[in-house]
């Protein structure tokens, strides 16, 4: 058999510049003596789709000896491709899942995520397994160079494309020179020194075979002082809870703290230890303590509500001020100016008051009018104004008001009942138990969300006896939860909650 | 502007006899006109042949110097009656457009044309928008071709190839006075390959000679007794002439080897995958040498009935790959060899894919079925890979739906619009061809049906009904212009519509590639713009319009309620404006960049949202889409799902805030406004800021220091 193509697979999406990436290796590969043919199917997929350009290289000198012009295929073909360039995470499994990858293929593929439109839209965690896809593409393919392009592109200021070809003339997979990839980016006259740095980035993790494993988890921040004598009373009743449940109890503590104050803080203690004393007689050492853990993390959460002073609070600090200059890449020294998009709505005026000036409040028609006049609305609150920066600061340092509130007394009345079904359930059925706690996710967001969710949260609340009536309750329950958290308009719910309400009237 | 510029690339136009021409399959086809003497170009644009637009437009000055005339077509019906340049003079011309859609749009006046026929060479360039990559129907023009009797090349894909076909297009259309189809696949129209050029031809008779000489002939109008004539001159006159001109010139060809009893019949375009199977069945190598012969069509109608029976007159069996369905040419071999009796057993679409664009894959299994059958001795390469790991993580693998673009102005008309239903309840919504028609997709999911470019409200016009809820229709500035003007706007005023309609107003005929139009607001060299469409519907009798600045969501929420609930009768035009962010960030960001490397003060806004007050809800992902609205892992150890982030590739269009504004959603927005070159104010200011600001925050931190747990932050 004579001479075969060079077969290249660029999977990129639109906007990334695979179409340049191409136009680049098709001008490399001319140079280096190679007939150069590249196609694309752009069209809408440029609207953010994903696109594959499909380049063949055919060595010039065995044309000439033929006398004659190859035979170039306009697509690739399953099993049948020398070099794919994933420009994502996901976009190497679609060059698996199109049976572009073999173990002739050397696999070029950036770690990082873009992540889907349906992955995005979820209520709760839409994101697909990437584990399970790197492990796939890695078992098929002849030879995988992976590292995070989008960082190297972003280090260098310049596309991603620009990283990729340098990639790919650091994995040797192509018999194209270095020279001649830099010569063409130089020719293009656009963003070259740039574009360079990004070759240069890409070509030298491809040299070294850079396989950084990027999928591991985070790690909690660790201890690096010492804690000071004010919470050392907090820190000794949280030696005495189970080691398993320590480290988030610690974050707990530390959210009840930052939240409000330390009393609140040992509220949120006596209520854990509630709970840790109901797991461990139902046994729940067996269980490494998951109910109370769980109960740990859910509790701190349902404590720490987002109030207009959390927000205020949250808004005016530091901390806060250097990661938004962080994330809007904002150089060293420059001014960077924020409004927040704040609405407030008389509700939250409300939360503030005691309960019954709050409800006079709520329910009077004048008050609603003049506020909507005012904050109906929304507003634009300059943070790095004095004004704004002042105003919100003094929101927040009506934190000692919280506690008279009347949002106060309703969340701890809820959180109270919450902790009673919890251990009333955990020495009869723990899975139960532990589903009753993981109800808390429901709640989340403001004005609407808020509502939504708190509505749902007390629907499945209110079935628990009915739910206990049928086989598994826990699961039950487990059912509905993952149900409310399907879509907004609460379909899937409703479809969830009638299968019960059905058994009953079945019963 | 168009979104791609071909200035550079077109001077490659001026190259002459010998040298090598290089480029994008489209450009070549440009090339290879000027090469044949054409005299007039026109057409609409769309994805496969947007960029052939775009090429013709900045090649305007190398036209201009051959006298050639381009017009860029108010719509596909346009451009084919303009061929009627060609039915009286010896004029060559050339239209194109995405196919099928555009033909539709075209077929009255090709019709015409087909019938009256032709002096001058005239040529349809056709992008073949089918298989990956299509946005349209799944339809073949291969049948316009036989209704009206018209050619249909096919060639195949390689630059030498098209050339080719154009050059031989135009001479055949006039050796048979029949104009002419040349298809091109996506694929074909962006492959990038190399020809040996020509040099350009200037028309020895041109437009003006002919607009001063005018002849007419009253046999070429389509009106009886004309009409009928024309018929019998197809079939008596202009068909045989075809034929004889398609042998003479040899325009199929006999490729392969001349093993004796088993043969390919392949379309031009798929020539090349078909030798990429043979090559993987070790049946080819990479120059299409094999043993087995095959007659490549590169004109797919007419059929040479010689030809066929010549080819398949020694052989047991033939395997026809023909794309997409019906399968005329299958059908059309079978009778041939029918009446002239010979037995050659035709295999076709029963071993190969009856619907969809035919891959390598495909047409390698197809061969594996028909030489089992046909040829059990003859053995094949190895087994057709397997790619088992792929299909088990295909469904890991998340679709990627095309979108709005980042920023784009159409999303935010969406944003409001669901924000509306959920006050009013829902509406069936008609949409249009173009970006808009994103909606239907997540994250909006609004919209029931699409009837054509621009006819968004005739798609609606049955809704008459008295009823509590009105309709909505959807139109883009390019489907107003190309004909939604009259079959939308002028049809809902005459039938007493009580409906309403947006006309998206971007500025571009968008999605084909963002090429002016009518309304577009820059101003062009050598078109009229800015005319405004609020203008045109008021001119037609519209006497409720209203036109919106897009971002202005709280507003576009107004207006669109009151459209859908006001007392008053009649119809109601919503104007929604705003410029394509595409070419907006194409204009602006080089001069912002020029204006800060000049050390001029620039503000430059960006949007971000606060992780420790984003709960993770993802409702403002919801009723946005934008892509630079995203997801990231949540920095809380305390919370499950990812909180909302917005990338650096943001534009700072504001839809996310105004979104949280409107739809009250979470104070975790902000708007964040980076100063480049400040003023000495800006400086004291900021200054004076810092210091306030640092003296609070100081102050916080300590105080939140007393309980500190001793972690990094």
């Amino acid at each position: 058999m004579t001479a075969r193509p060079i077969k290249i697979a660029v999977m990129a999406l639109g906007g990334q510049g695979g179409g340049v990436l191409a136009d680049w290796i098709v001008k490399a590969g001319e140079r280096a003596g190679y007939i150069a043919q590249s196609t694309s199917v752009p069209g809408v997929a440029q609207r953010t789709g994903a696109t594959i350009y499909y380049i063949e290289l055919f060595p010039n000198s065995v044309a000439e000896e033929k006398g004659a012009a190859p035979i170039l295929a306009l697509m690739p073909a399953p099993g049948d491709v020398d070099i794919v360039i994933a420009a994502e995470m996901m976009e190497a499994g679609r060059a698996l899942a199109r049976g572009f990858l073999s173990k002739e293929t050397t696999l070029i593929a950036s770690t990082h995520r873009v992540y889907a439109i349906g992955e995005k839209i979820a209520m709760s965690d839409g994101r697909q397994d990437a584990t399970a896809i790197r492990r796939a593409v890695d078992a098929a393919a002849g030879r995988a160079i992976w590292f995070d392009m989008e960082n190297a592109a972003d280090e260098a200021g310049a596309v991603i494309s620009a990283v990729m070809l340098g990639a790919l003339a650091g994995s040797n997979a192509a018999p194209i020179k270095r020279e001649n990839f830099e010569e063409v980016i130089r020719a293009g006259k656009r963003a070259v020194e740039q574009n360079l740095k990004a070759f240069e980035i890409g070509f030298a993790a491809a040299k070294n075979e850079t396989s950084a494993p990027p999928l591991i988890a985070p790690e909690q921040s660790a201890p690096v002082g010492a804690a000071t004598p004010a919470i050392a009373g907090l820190i000794a009743r949280m030696s005495k809870l189970p080691a398993s449940v320590q480290s988030v109890a610690r974050e707990g503590i530390k959210r009840a703290v930052d939240f409000q104050d330390l009393r609140y803080a040992d509220l949120y203690l006596d209520r854990l230890e509630k709970v840790v004393a109901a797991d461990m007689s139902a046994g729940g050492e067996a269980r490494r303590f998951d109910l109370s853990k769980s109960v740990a993390k859910y509790l701190a959460l349902a404590m720490a509500y987002d109030d207009v002073i959390r927000v205020a609070d949250l808004k005016t600090r530091a901390g806060r001020f250097e990661r938004f200059r962080a994330d809007a890449r904002a150089d060293d020294g420059q001014i960077v100016r924020v409004w927040e998009y704040m609405h407030p709505r008389l509700e939250e005026v409300g939360d503030l008051l005691p309960p019954a000036l709050a409800k006079s409040l709520l329910s009077s028609k004048s008050a609603r009018r003049m506020f909507d006049a005012v904050l109906g609305k929304g507003r634009r609150v300059a943070t790095t104004n004095l004004s704004g920066f002042l105003m919100l600061s003094a929101l927040s340092s009506l934190r000692p008001m919280r506690r008279s509130g009347s949002r106060y007394a309703v969340e701890q009345a809820r959180i109270d009942h919450w902790i009673s079904r919890i251990v009333d359930e955990a020495p009869k059925d723990y899975a139960l138990a532990c589903a009753i706690a993981s109800l808390q996710r429901l709640i989340k967001g403001y004005s609407d969300t808020h509502a939504r969710g708190l509505a749902n949260y007390r629907a499945i609340i209110g079935v628990i006896d009915l739910a206990k009536a049928g086989a598994a309750p826990a699961e039950t329950l487990a059912r509905l939860r993952d149900a409310a958290l399907k879509d907004e308009e609460g379909k899937a719910f409703g479809i969830e909650l009638a299968k019960i309400e059905q058994t009953e009237n079945a019963a | 502007m168009a979104e791609r510029s071909f200035a550079k690339e077109v001077e490659h136009l001026r190259i002459g006899n010998g040298e090598i021409f290089r480029g994008e399959g489209i450009l070549a086809v440009t090339k290879a006109l000027l090469q044949s003497g054409v005299s007039y170009v026109g057409g609409y644009q769309g994805a496969p042949i947007s960029h052939l637009m775009d090429v013709l437009s900045d090649a305007q000055e190398i036209l201009g110097e051959l006298g050639v005339h381009f017009e860029a077509s108010a719509s596909e019906a346009a451009a084919a009656a303009m061929l009627a340049a060609s039915v009286n003079y010896p004029l060559r011309g050339a239209v194109t457009w995405k196919s099928t859609v555009g033909t539709n749009v075209a077929s009255d006046a090709l019709s015409q044309l087909a019938s009256s026929g032709v002096t001058g060479g005239t040529l349809v360039i056709i992008g073949e928008d089918y298989g990956e990559g299509s946005s349209i129907m799944q339809e073949r023009s291969h049948a316009f071709a036989m209704k009206s009797q018209m050619w249909l090349l096919d060639p195949r894909p390689n630059l030498p190839s098209i050339v080719n076909a154009v050059e031989r297009g135009f001479e055949l259309s006039e050796a048979s006075k029949t104009p002419v189809f040349l298809e091109l696949r996506i694929r074909a129209c962006h492959v990038y390959g190399s020809f040996v050029a020509k040099d350009n031809v200037r028309p020895s008779f041109g437009l003006k000679d002919a607009m001063e000489n005018p002849t007419r002939e009253y046999s070429r109008v389509v009106l009886p007794p004309s009409n009928f004539v024309h018929e019998v001159e197809k079939v008596e006159n202009r068909w045989p002439a075809a034929i004889a001109f398609i042998k003479k010139n040899r325009l199929n060809e006999f490729l392969g080897g001349d093993r004796g009893d088993i043969g390919i019949i392949v379309q031009g375009g798929l020539y090349n995958t078909l030798n990429r199977a043979m090559e993987l069945a070790g049946l080819a190598n990479a120059f299409g040498e094999t043993d087995i012969p095959i007659y490549c069509l590169n004109v797919t109608y007419p059929l040479i009935d010689e030809e066929v029976r010549g080819f398949c007159l020694d052989k047991r069996a033939v395997l026809l790959i023909e794309e997409g369905q019906p399968e005329y040419i299958e059908q059309a071999v079978e009778s041939i060899l029918r009446k002239a009796d010979i037995k050659t057993k035709i295999v076709g679409k029963d071993v190969l894919p009856r619907a969809g664009e035919y891959t390598s894959a495909m047409i390698l299994d197809g061969l594996r079925k028909f030489l089992s059958a046909q040829a059990p001795k003859m053995s094949l390469k190895g087994a057709a890979p397997q790619p088992d790991a792929g299909k088990e993580i295909a469904g890991a693998v998340p679709q990627r739906p095309a979108g709005f673009c980042t920023g784009c102005p159409e999303r935010p008309v969406f944003s409001a619009m669901k924000q509306v239903e959920k006050e009013i309840g829902k509406f069936h919504v008609s949409c249009d061809i173009g970006c808009h028609l994103f909606s239907i997709l997540p994250p909006f999911d609004i919209g029931n049906t699409t009837m054509g470019y621009g006819l968004g409200w005739a798609g609606a016009s049955a809704f008459g009904a008295k009823a509590k809820q009105r309709t909505v229709s959807m139109m883009g500035d390019g489907g107003f212009w190309h004909n939604g003007l009259t079959s939308g706007v002028g049809n809902a005023v005459f039938n007493k519509n009580d409906n309403v309609l947006i006309i998206v107003d971007n500025g571009y005929s968008a999605a084909t590639g963002g090429q002016d139009i009518l309304s577009s607001r820059a101003p062009n060299r050598t078109k009229s713009t800015n005319n405004p469409i609020a203008r045109a519907v008021k001119g037609v009798g519209v006497d409720w319009v209203e036109e919106v600045h897009t971002y202005d969501i709280a507003r576009m929420k107004r207006v669109l309620k009151d459209a859908m609930t006001t007392a008053r009768k009649g119809p109601k035009v919503i104007i929604a404006q705003a410029e394509c962010m595409l070419n907006r960030q194409r204009r602006e960001k080089p001069l912002r960049d020029k204006a800060i490397r000049e050390g001029k003060r620039v503000v430059r806004a960006r949007y971000g949202v606060d992780p420790d007050t984003c709960t993770g809800d993802h409702s403002c992902i919801r009723i946005s889409g934008c892509p630079s609205l995203t997801i990231r892992d949540n920095p809380d150890p305390l919370r499950d799902d990812p909180v909302a982030y917005v990338n650096n590739d943001c534009v700072g269009c504001g839809v996310c805030g105004e979104n949280a504004h409107s739809a009250i959603l979470c104070p975790s927005f902000y708007r964040a406004e980076l100063i480049y070159n400040p003023s000495s104010l800006d400086r004291v200011f900021a200054r004076l800021r810092a210091a306030v600001i640092g003296f609070f925050q100081r102050n916080a931190d300590k105080r939140r220091a007393k309980y500190a747990f001793g972690d990094a932050e």
